[in-house]
């Protein structure tokens, strides 16, 4: 019988966290520069997303070396499973925020529409959920995990206050039409950051408890 | 829900070490059961008890009961030798007779008192056809069955069980001393025979449990820990120990 060591497991793990990190810190970092105004940081943000794809790439091949050598079952199989898939919800969240950085750049500089006070504040918020998502994998506790299935809400409130908000300003403000919409998708790429953090919550909560919550 | 074996409370003793404590479970007709766990746990033992293998080793005791068909093997009025031809066991060495390999399909045929040649050679066809081997062997058959390779050694042991025709097969690691292409060849063939008949089969590999059978057993010191479907147990077990031993962590 072959069984995953420690270490194997250990090294996993630390390509998972290497990975979260790095989304988290471009959710950050394309937030700052869309609100700051910082194109350079905007174009950091998009080439630094070619080293997350890669990252994606490897873990998703030691996840499969994994599984056909090792034959992993149990708490095992699911925590190689839940990997293999939370991979793919990071690599999106990284995806999503190189759309914000285009954005900035788009804006060439100018300020944006209005002071940004929601779109932070959703930022913030998804980054809390992705630091408790992961430390439902690390502490094997789902608490975290269904805390921020509730936290999703908020951020699904705030995305909806901000087109409310910017359709009525569109509405009055005819030409500032492409920009509203611009901010239109920004708030629509953190909602959907919202959700894969969503996705990697319930996948925590298969590998701890084995059972399958999504589309509850 | 049609069981095909029950098991009531068995308990089996060596003298007076417990090897077997109070087991109860249920097997579905055409269904494989996998018996997991580690050297010792008394999956073997377990195993002979439901054809009364065990009843040939001095100073044993039963307590419990196992029913077949809702009759209990252990009544004093049951048939041994009946219940040993409606239980058929494959060993983990396979041992063939001595024999040619017509006559180690026949052999079993003849002492059950069929005489007629037509129906021994259409038998001996059939089992060899059904274990797969039948291609492999259709011009040999009068050569010794010890000349044929370990695994259609295994697999002529198979014919020879289900030629006189059992409900339930035991196997006792099958596939322990195979290479890997006739393991498989055991595995695809435990999948077929299913259809006809009830099967358990002990494993000491949890991949090939995982592979063959519908339901899994996990026994731990003689205790029953924890029984359901292959895919429950292999990928969520309920007790801590099913998945400590699953995961390597023991055993």
């Amino acid at each position: 019988m072959s069984i995953l060591t420690e270490h194997e497991l250990k090294e996993l793990s630390s390509q998972i966290y290497k990975m979260a990190e790095l989304s988290s810190e471009a959710i950050v970092k394309s937030v700052d520069s869309l609100k700051n105004s910082k194109i350079d940081l905007a174009r950091e943000i998009i080439e630094n997303d070619n080293i997350i794809d890669s990252l994606e790439v490897e873990i998703d091949n030691e996840c499969i070396k994994l599984l056909v050598t090792r034959q992993p079952a149990a708490v095992h199989l699911r925590l190689v499973l839940s990997y293999l898939k939370i991979n793919t919800d990071l690599e999106r969240i990284a995806d999503l925020c190189t759309n914000i950085a285009k954005e900035t750049i788009r804006l060439k500089g100018r300020p944006t529409l209005k002071p940004l006070v929601d779109i932070p504040r959703m930022a913030e918020i998804s980054i809390e959920m992705l630091k408790k998502a992961l430390r439902a994998f690390s502490e094997k506790n789902e608490k975290p995990a269904e805390e921020v299935i509730e936290m999703d809400n908020a951020i699904d409130e705030l995305n909806l206050q901000i087109y409310r908000e910017l359709f009525s300003y569109m509405a009055e403000n005819p030409a500032k039409i492409s920009e509203a919409l611009g901010l239109i998708m920004v708030s629509k790429a953190l909602e959907r950051i919202g959700d894969h953090v969503t996705n990697i919550a319930e996948r925590a909560i298969y590998y701890i408890k084995g059972i399958d919550i999504r589309h509850e | 829900m049609e069981y095909k074996i029950s098991v009531e409370d068995l308990s089996f003793y060596y003298g007076n070490t417990e090897a077997i404590k109070n087991i109860s479970l249920k097997v579905k007709s055409n269904t494989v059961l996998a018996l997991i766990g580690p050297s010792g746990c008394g999956k073997s033992t377990f195993l002979r008890c439901i054809n009364r293998m065990n009843d040939i080793i001095p100073e044993t005791k039963v307590k419990g009961d196992i029913k077949i068909d809702n009759e209990s093997i252990y009544a004093p009025k049951y048939d041994v030798i009946d219940l040993r031809k409606q239980v058929g066991m494959v060993f983990q060495k396979s041992n063939p007779f001595p024999k040619s390999i017509y006559d180690n399909i026949a052999y079993g045929l003849k002492i059950n008192g069929i005489k007629n040649r037509y129906e021994i050679d259409t038998t001996v066809k059939t089992s060899l056809e059904k274990t797969g081997l039948w291609d492999e062997v259709k011009n040999r058959l009068n050569e010794s069955a010890l000349s044929l390779s370990g695994g259609q050694q295994q697999r002529l042991c198979i014919a020879r069980t289900i030629a006189v025709q059992p409900d339930i097969i035991l196997m006792d690691e099958p596939a322990s001393a195979l290479d890997p292409i006739s393991t498989q060849k055991i595995e695809e063939l435990i999948h077929e025979l299913k259809s006809e008949y009830t099967i358990i089969i002990v494993t000491h590999n949890m991949q090939q449990a995982a592979r063959v059978s519908d339901e899994t057993a996990f026994f731990y010191m003689g205790s029953l820990v924890e029984m359901n479907s292959t895919e429950v147990i292999f990928t969520n077990p309920g007790r801590e120990m099913t998945e400590n031993y699953i995961i390597g962590k023991f055993g």
